[in-house]
């Protein structure tokens, strides 16, 4: 039976390690993460979750004994936070490499400070892990029983994050619907591993791992399989998602992109997790003047949805993109993905960049009214001093 | 929609009663938000936490900055924070303070409602925490919650006896609350808000004040090592309190072996 729950965004992240029912959880407290792991503490405790708990000296150990668990075949967890996720990235790649489907929670703190930015599941852009982005709570819930399920698809087989701003969702309060467990169980079978690691089947598990590595063949293998499992990933996103919104009658766009208000826009602005949320008010309040300006939230940012953006790249004149995340020396990593994406059209709209939020600067309503207004007039032709932007 | 922002002390558990009120919010049909700040974790300093109401979702995810209410934890807050920043024209304030809306040191556009908080909750729960004791205020001179929904979010919160002596404060604070007087005649307190982050003048954090009998005092030095904002100083084996860095905590009273420190509630 689901049920509604005035709950923190943390809460939320705990409550979808519950119904997913996972075996074994391995995670050291870090700001804003910590209460994450007190909530899924609590449950095993009192006997709601049924999950071994092994407390460990730090992250790379936390990923480590997740990889392992998840090898012996069972539905590991794992939740960090900011410099806690930068130790974690040497064993992610063993992760991604071994195809286990670890499931992780990233409560974003940047990695320049206490407060929220992307720059901490920026840093890990190149493990191999889907990255699926939140917006608020009641997503943090849904996308946390979807990653499982996507992460174990046996076209995917590879690690997954989904992640939510810390403070602006971690300790904030709002009403949850918490899905029933028969439904959850229905939506999500049990965890099958693929990599058994029983002594009878330890040559089979030998030969699989092998394979993966590429050892006695072309050793680029590892990497291409790995990206065509990240390209297959798409259409896996888009099915669970869309499965998602049958059994529980919510989903979020098409499980890659949502396009909010896009309907004849001249020009659209792209934000990612609580930035996309604040954006949606800021598109109604210009819509109701007039102007024709839509939202798209990027929600995967890993696989990329390159032919999403493509197909809007082509209805668009403009599109300003808002990153939460800089790499300094080339600018914002979503806005070098999305140009990325656009160069083979043959007519491109404009491109502009928005530096927002980064070390948790406050996103407000009009910020975001402005970039978009400005992305519009670049639309409409116009010569702006500059189509970058620090907010 | 409906936005408010709660002025409080670390310790008062503003953060703990803006979801309570969501909760109960909540169990009226309303879709909410509780958005805590976290700053220095740190008994006594200011904290602010600040809450949306609305019929659906709200998206909204930045701060509130222009509140149709503040409500206030602390009767001498208002000294040091500019508590009533941004507060729409016409809009509420519900301070925990002894006396009446005209009395409690705010002036301007907006009208202030009072009870008192501190008291009401040290005979109800024998501790000056504030928040339930504001919320049943809260429930009166807004009308946007009823005591029923909000004596439930209150026994959710907390289970059993401490929920049952939280329900007192509420129903108490309830009776209690002075109607929302008009104030723009009134001139305001000043606020003076430290000079740097560095200044520690918290004097006006104090509940209640320590005082050492030197003549009981045995020069121990326990009040000395364990004051967590070294206000005490030894002076000729006696121990002495520099009011402006004591906050009230009450541990000084807690450690001396002899009974040499008074405790007892400041004046207002
Ligand atoms: S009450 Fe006592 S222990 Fe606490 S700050 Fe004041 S002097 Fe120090
Ligand atoms: S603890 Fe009591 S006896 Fe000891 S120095 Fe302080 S006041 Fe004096």
């Amino acid at each position: 039976m689901k049920h509604w729950e005035v709950m923190v965004g943390n809460k939320a992240v705990a409550y979808a390690a519950k119904l997913a029912r996972v075996q074994f959880i391995s995670a050291f407290p870090i700001t804003p993460q910590t209460t994450i792991v007190q909530y899924l503490a609590d449950m095993i405790a009192k006997g709601e979750l049924d999950a071994e708990y092994v407390t460990v000296e730090g992250e790379l150990t936390a990923q480590t004994a997740a990889l392992t668990a998840a090898a012996a075949g069972v539905r590991a967890f794992t939740a960090t936070s900011g410099p806690g996720l930068l130790y974690m990235h040497h064993p992610m790649h063993a992760t991604s490499g071994a195809r286990l489907p670890v499931v992780m929670a990233v409560v974003h703190r940047s990695v320049k400070g206490m407060q929220p930015d992307h720059s901490d599941m920026m840093a890990q852009r190149d493990t191999s892990w889907l990255m699926l982005e939140c917006e608020n709570s009641q997503e943090l819930l849904d996308t946390g029983i979807m990653a499982f399920k996507i992460a174990e698809d046996s076209r995917v087989r590879l690690p997954t994050i989904f992640a939510g701003d810390g403070y602006i969702l971690s300790y904030t309060a709002e009403p949850v619907e918490v899905p029933g467990q028969e439904e959850v169980d229905a939506f999500l079978p049990p965890y099958k591993t693929t990599f058994p690691l029983l002594p009878e089947q330890a040559e089979e598990s030998r030969r699989w791992l092998m394979e993966q590595w590429g050892v006695g063949q072309d050793p680029q293998l590892r990497w291409k399989r790995q990206q065509e499992a990240m390209e297959a990933a798409k259409s896996v996103i888009k099915e669970v998602n869309e499965e998602f919104g049958r059994w529980f009658g919510r989903s979020y766009g098409n499980g890659l992109v949502e396009e909010y208000r896009c309907e004849d826009a001249e020009a659209v602005i792209v934000g990612m997790g609580t930035i996309a949320s604040t954006a949606r008010t800021a598109i109604d309040n210009l819509q109701k003047q007039g102007k024709r300006v839509g939202l798209v939230k990027l929600k995967s940012f890993k696989p990329f949805p390159a032919e999403e953006f493509q197909r809007i790249g082509e209805k668009v004149r403009a599109i300003g993109v808002i990153d939460r995340n800089i790499s300094c020396g080339s600018g914002g990593i979503v806005f070098g993905e999305i140009r990325n994406s656009l160069y083979d059209l043959d007519e491109r709209p404009k491109t502009l960049e928005f530096y927002a939020g980064l070390c948790g600067k406050e996103v407000r309503v009009e910020d975001i009214e402005r970039m978009a207004e400005k992305t519009l007039k670049v639309a409409r032709g116009a010569r702006v001093a500059s189509l970058v932007g620090w907010v | 929609m409906i936005e408010v922002r709660f002025h409080g002390r670390g310790g008062q558990g503003a953060v703990t009663g803006v979801r309570v009120l969501a909760t109960a919010l909540y169990f009226e049909g309303k879709f909410t938000q509780a958005i805590p700040m976290y700053g220095t974790e740190r008994r006594g300093a200011p904290v602010v936490a600040f809450l949306r109401v609305g019929d659906h979702r709200i998206n909204e995810r930045d701060l509130v900055h222009e509140p149709d209410i503040v409500v206030v934890l602390d009767p001498l807050l208002g000294r040091m924070v500019p508590v009533t920043e941004g507060l729409k024209e016409g809009g509420l304030v519900l301070i925990n303070h002894p006396r009446s809306g005209r009395e409690a040191g705010l002036g301007g556009r907006f009208k202030v409602a009072t009870v008192d908080a501190t008291n009401i909750a040290l005979e109800t729960l024998g501790r000056p925490i504030t928040n339930t004791a504001i919320l049943g205020a809260f429930a009166k001179v807004t009308g946007m919650v009823s005591l029923e929904s909000l004596e439930k979010a209150v026994l959710k919160q907390w289970p059993g006896r401490i929920g049952e002596m939280n329900v007192r404060a509420v129903r108490r604070a309830y009776e209690a609350a002075t109607e929302p007087v008009d104030v723009s005649n009134v001139e305001g307190v000043k606020v003076a808000p430290p000079r740097s982050r560095f200044e520690r003048d918290v004097s006006s954090w104090r509940v209640f004040r320590p005082e050492i009998d030197e003549e009981k005092c045995i020069g121990c030095r326990r009040c000395y090592i364990f004051c967590p904002e070294v206000a005490i100083t030894m002076e000729e084996k006696k121990a002495k309190i520099n009011y402006k860095y004591c906050k009230g905590c009450g541990i000084c009273y807690e450690e001396c072996p002899v009974g040499a420190v008074s405790f007892t509630q400041e004046r207002l």
